[in-house]
């Protein structure tokens, strides 16, 4: 036991004394602050991968340890980020800054997706294993209660004036409406199998989604919490975001799992149509734009890269290897 | 020697000592130990295995076990910074913890449903009790926290003081009083209460 300690560490100092003389030529580390920056959840690699979003190229990565990272969240100034572990059921807690963990909270089993409230005093945190949404106070946290939802849920959104988050429950077929002044459950709404991704339209008086078991994307209306619209737009719909072809817009980027393409469909329910195709890598997921509605990436998770978009020309300008499947994805910009 | 040329040799010295090294299990940190059980407290791991103590002994428990008493069962643990806990008949708990930057460790129990009774040892000892619909934080006291099926949560604070929050705020709760937490609300305003008869239960099980 002891010679083997010994034979390692010796041949640990060796190492380092071999590689002392490469030390100047290897480039410093990047300056990783929160400027401009997409973050990647690369679910089978247990890291995300931190991009700087100008040069579109890794400049840090964080490791949590685990595969599982899922989904993220990012906090308005961009120095919080949140990662959901699917197989560890935490959360982790990261200052982006330091690209450093702070702290990780175990939620429940399967912690799958989250999302900020408006005011950023909490996070809700989907448990896929427990079907139910766990709160968490971000000053504090701890997790201060959980709310009751129904089968399988999946992702989470708040309306845009925040009275109202909008759970997917996979099994169910269904979208859960849920108060936040109460936390009472106010309506399921029918919307095809296995829905999955969902988002508020950029007026905040839709909310959209994928039905992964059909597809099709479907549009609900929150005034009155009904279907209004559905676009087929291809097998296995996952993740979508919003974003603008110069002054067309705003138009609905869905990526198209099997189809290995983005979907872009026009985003007036009354009007709903594709616009065009965009091809990009294998097995698309993660769909997220910047805030001007300019740039859009796509995580593609059998290809480890992502897919950069000039929505303008809507052609794919980039391509960044990250890690092993990515999912999630969220700008700072 | 260029650098393409000690990155090989690196590689192969990583390589070596990859597959010389003995297999490493995966830790589990313990936590602390199941002194006593009146009845059965069923101790499930993480992995699914599950251990059972009856009568006095000293069963191992570690981070991320769930705990489950039966009718009429009631058990008592000690952690290793010394907090007991008195755990009453139909009773599912899961043993956590939370590593902040400025707090250090904060020991959590997850109360599903039941009843737990807690005293800290001397000294400051973050502590938290997360129940369905609300949170208890302390930092070195005594109190009895119970848990219906529905997840409305009873704080009984016998010593010291008890942070009781919901998402829809936090109350201090001081000795000799109690208050509720209710999904959907603020915890009630701390009510004065002969806190002794909601801990009777506890004397057999400290024996």
């Amino acid at each position: 036991m002891i010679e083997n300690a010994i034979a390692r560490w010796g041949t640990l100092v060796l190492a380092i004394l071999l590689l002392a003389g490469c030390a100047e030529q290897t480039a410093p580390p990047a300056q990783v602050g929160p400027a401009r920056r997409l973050y990647v959840a690369n679910e089978s690699s247990g890291t995300i991968s931190m991009i700087d979003a100008a040069a579109l190229r890794v400049v840090g990565t964080v490791e949590l340890g685990t595969p599982g990272t899922h989904d993220l969240a990012l906090t308005r100034d961009g120095k919080t980020l949140y990662a959901t572990g699917l197989a560890t059921g935490m959360l982790s807690v990261i200052d982006t800054a330091q690209g450093k963990i702070l702290t990780t909270i175990f939620t429940g089993r399967r912690c799958h997706s989250v999302a900020l409230t408006n005011d950023e005093r909490h996070i809700w945190v989907v448990n896929i294993g427990e079907n139910n949404v766990s709160i968490v106070d971000t000053k504090s946290h701890r997790i201060l209660g959980t709310i009751p939802v129904g089968r399988e849920p999946g992702h989470i959104r708040f309306n845009k004036d925040g009275q109202f988050a909008y759970v997917t429950l996979q099994e169910e077929g269904a979208v859960e409406v849920i108060e936040v002044a109460t936390h009472r459950s106010v309506t399921k709404i029918p919307v095809g199998q296995r829905p999955h991704y969902l988002l508020p339209s950029p007026d905040g008086r839709y909310m959209w989604g994928g039905a992964t078991g059909e597809n099709f994307v479907y549009v609900i209306d929150t005034t009155g919490n009904r279907v209004v619209g559905r676009m087929q737009v291809g097998s296995t719909p996952q993740h979508l975001a919003f974003a603008f072809r110069g002054m067309i817009g705003p138009l609905a980027y869905a990526a198209a799992e099997k189809e290995n393409a983005v979907v872009v469909v026009n985003a007036n329910p009354q009007d709903l149509r594709i616009i065009e195709r965009i091809a990009v890598g294998q097995a698309p997921s993660g769909v997220t734009a910047d805030r001007t509605g300019t740039r859009l990436f796509v995580s593609n998770q059998l290809e480890n890269t992502v897919s950069v978009i000039d929505t303008g020309t809507g052609r794919v300008i980039g391509s960044i290897p990250v890690g092993i499947k990515p999912i999630g994805m969220v700008a700072s910009f | 020697m260029g650098c393409s040329t000690k990155a090989a040799l690196l590689l192969v010295t990583a390589a070596l000592l990859i597959f010389a090294a003995p297999a490493a299990r995966a830790q589990v940190p313990k936590v602390g130990t199941a002194k006593n059980a009146i009845g059965v407290l069923l101790i499930t791991r993480q992995d699914g295995t599950s251990v059972r103590l009856q009568g006095k002994g000293n069963q191992d428990l570690f981070e991320g076990d769930e705990l489950k008493t039966g009718p009429g069962a009631q058990a008592l643990i000690e952690f290793m910074d010394g907090t007991r806990v008195a755990i009453n008949e139909q009773t599912t708990f899961l043993v956590r913890s939370r590593q902040d930057p400025t707090t250090g460790v904060t020991r959590i129990l997850r109360l599903l449903i039941g009843e737990l009774w807690i005293k800290t040892s001397a000294g400051p000892k973050p502590l938290e009790v997360e129940t369905p619909v609300a949170s208890a934080a302390i930092r070195g006291t005594e109190f009895n926290m119970k848990v219906l099926p529905n997840g409305q949560s009873l704080l009984t604070v016998v010593e010291g003081l008890v942070e009781f929050g919901t998402p829809f705020g936090t109350c201090p709760i001081r000795a000799g009083t109690q208050s509720v937490g209710e999904r959907g609300k603020r915890c009630t305003r701390p009510a004065p209460t002969d806190v002794q008869p909601a801990i009777a239960w506890i004397q057999e099980v400290l024996k």
